[in-house]
């Protein structure tokens, strides 16, 4: 309970944030916070809590968004319909890179991952016919969401899609706190200190694995679908190995395993770059070196450093 | 029939013959002490019949099912519990974690009532908890109980391990040298620890050891590999003094020209 208190409360004065009529610009980095929230939240799951080191979340997140963009295109469905497809269809993309991760570790599963992400980026921009290649899809606006003929909300408006973005990500992380502080979470924990021992007392880390993977690929997607249907269109630069590098470096330096941490990373990474906008041609090597000097001076990340300081 | 039985049992590593051809009964409440000099095989014996490595041939009985091809997950979940040669706590778990971890697989609901918070899980969660408190309490330790277990000495480490492997109540446990690394009065404890397992719980237990008073006070009978094979079988006295088991370990008349490691 004393977690949920706080976290209520700052999701409270979040939803308070448009009401202040703030500029544009302020809900626009707010949404995109968000969307890297939800990515960073649902990586830390496999790779903090499972430990299973995945460089493909961008990727995901792209499946997500184009899941969104097609499924519009081809079967003219909308946002509410393409929401739960895109995260079942990133959560099956999610299952199918699960797969090698029964068999490798550490840096073999890393560059397996690598690869899985290159392979996905290759098809978005060169699979023309499908997924529109370099110039991408168009996808409309959320519109209105109706009910037996009632129409409940209109979405329409960048500070309307503020509070569809904020609901979205307060669910996935409600979801990622579940997983990592019920039994599975703990499982996950286990099998990242030792994975012999955890199946020595009798833990089916397959399974758990694949629950990791799964998990993670289905938060990415439903922050894809958000983005596509924020951003009106989907385009492959969004999901290169870039979006699933920086997604990496938020969990490390927000601190691996604690959703919070990797949180807060998501808030630095997002907003670093527009705070030092004179510095943006050298943004990948400040997160470089600040993922460097995280490895070796805080490896727990910060979130790390401040549970062994109370402890 | 025995509660465990290898028959013929092999494990070759490329030409390296670890485990070759051994033939070991397991009879219910026994403690069966299972010896031989480094590198014998002792411990790729032990990861067989736990099922943490393959087997090259022969086959594995437990309680007469064949759990030869079974993975080690589920021969733990059949009755196998084992500690390892070298201590291996969950690092990132607390104390009490690390021992009611191995009650989750067992328990009625599963992974995604406890997610979901129903109250059945969180009922189950806490008896796990209260189970594993009351052990800690028997071992003296349940003062750690939320401390990570990389906070206590090497001594109430491995009894942490034991706790993790008990909990479960196991029908076999496979102890690999307990002793490693524990002064002289915890040796003592260990052993009357052991002891009780056996007499008060019924758990049969295959205990790899290199520390010989442990070995020779609480086996009934005693198992001795030798480059993979078994040179003897029988109770603790007569193995002791059998020639070819004192060859084993002194050398024979002659200088070993290989080394064992």
């Amino acid at each position: 309970m004393r977690r949920i208190l706080p976290a209520l409360l700052a999701l409270a004065a979040l939803a308070l944030v448009p009401l202040a009529s703030p500029s544009g610009y302020l809900l626009h980095m707010l949404i995109v916070v968000f969307l890297y929230v939800i990515l960073a939240a649902g990586l830390d799951l496999v790779m903090g809590y499972c430990g299973q080191y995945s460089f493909a979340q961008g990727a995901f997140y792209g499946i997500g968004a184009y899941a969104a963009a097609i499924l519009h295109r081809d079967l003219g469905l909308d946002f509410w319909q393409t929401l739960p497809l895109g995260v079942l269809s990133a959560g099956a993309f999610g299952l199918l890179l699960g797969i090698p991760s029964l068999r490798l570790s550490g840096h073999f599963l890393s560059i397996t991952t690598i690869a899985f992400q290159t392979i996905i980026y290759l098809l978005l921009t060169q699979w023309t016919s499908f997924t529109g290649g370099q110039y991408g899809l168009p996808v409309p606006k959320v519109g209105t969401l109706s009910l037996f003929g009632h129409e409940l909300f209109r979405i329409e408006k960048v500070r309307e899609f503020y509070f569809l973005a904020l609901a979205v990500m307060a669910v996935a992380l409600l979801v990622a706190w579940r997983l990592a502080a019920s039994r599975i979470g703990r499982e996950w924990r286990a099998i990242h200190d030792d994975e012999l021992v955890a199946r020595a007392i009798g833990i089916n880390v397959t399974r758990d694995k694949l629950v990791a993977f799964v998990a993670s690929a289905a938060l990415a997607g439903a922050a894809g679908v958000l983005v596509a249907y924020y951003l009106e269109g989907v385009s492959p630069s969004d999901f290169s190995i870039w979006t699933s590098a920086t997604v990496v470096a938020m969990v490390i330096v927000g601190g691996r395993g604690t959703i919070l941490g990797p949180a807060a990373g998501a808030v630095v990474f997002t907003l670093m770059p527009e705070v030092l906008r004179a510095t943006a041609d050298y943004k990948l090597i400040i997160f470089g070196v600040l993922m460097i000097v995280m490895v070796i001076f805080m490896p727990m990340g910060a979130a790390g450093l401040l549970r062994r300081e109370r402890s | 029939m025995a509660l465990l039985e290898c028959v013929q049992l092999s494990r070759n590593f490329g030409g390296l013959v670890a485990v070759d051809k051994v033939d070991l009964a397991v009879e219910a409440g026994e403690i069966v002490g299972l010896i031989g000099p480094n590198g014998s095989g002792k411990s790729t014996l032990v990861n067989l019949i736990t099922g943490v490595v393959g087997v090259t041939g022969g086959r594995i009985r437990f309680e007469g099912h064949d759990i030869t091809a079974l993975p080690s997950w589920r021969i733990a979940r059949l009755g196998i519990a084992r500690t390892f040669q070298l201590l291996r706590l969950f690092k990132s778990l607390s104390v009490l974690e690390n021992v009611t971890l191995p009650l989750q697989p067992r328990m009625a609901s599963g992974q995604a009532a406890s997610a979901f918070g129903r109250r059945r899980a969180a009922e189950e969660d806490r008896a796990a908890a209260a189970k594993g408190r009351e052990l800690l309490a028997f071992f003296g330790l349940v003062e750690f109980a939320e401390r990570p277990p990389t906070a206590l000495s090497i001594g109430q480490q491995r009894m942490v391990e034991l706790v993790r492997a008990l909990i479960v109540g196991p029908k076999l446990f496979v102890l690999d040298e307990p002793a490693a690394g524990l002064s002289p009065p915890n040796v003592e404890r260990l052993i009357g620890l052991i002891r009780r397992m056996r007499d008060e719980q019924g758990i049969t237990i295959l205990l790899v050891e290199h520390v010989m008073k442990v070995v020779r006070e609480l086996c009934d009978r005693i198992v001795v590999l030798d480059y993979g094979v078994k040179i003897a079988d029988g109770d603790p006295q007569a193995v002791t003094n059998d020639p070819r088991v004192v060859e084993a370990y002194l050398g024979g008349g002659r200088a070993q020209p290989h080394a064992r490691g």
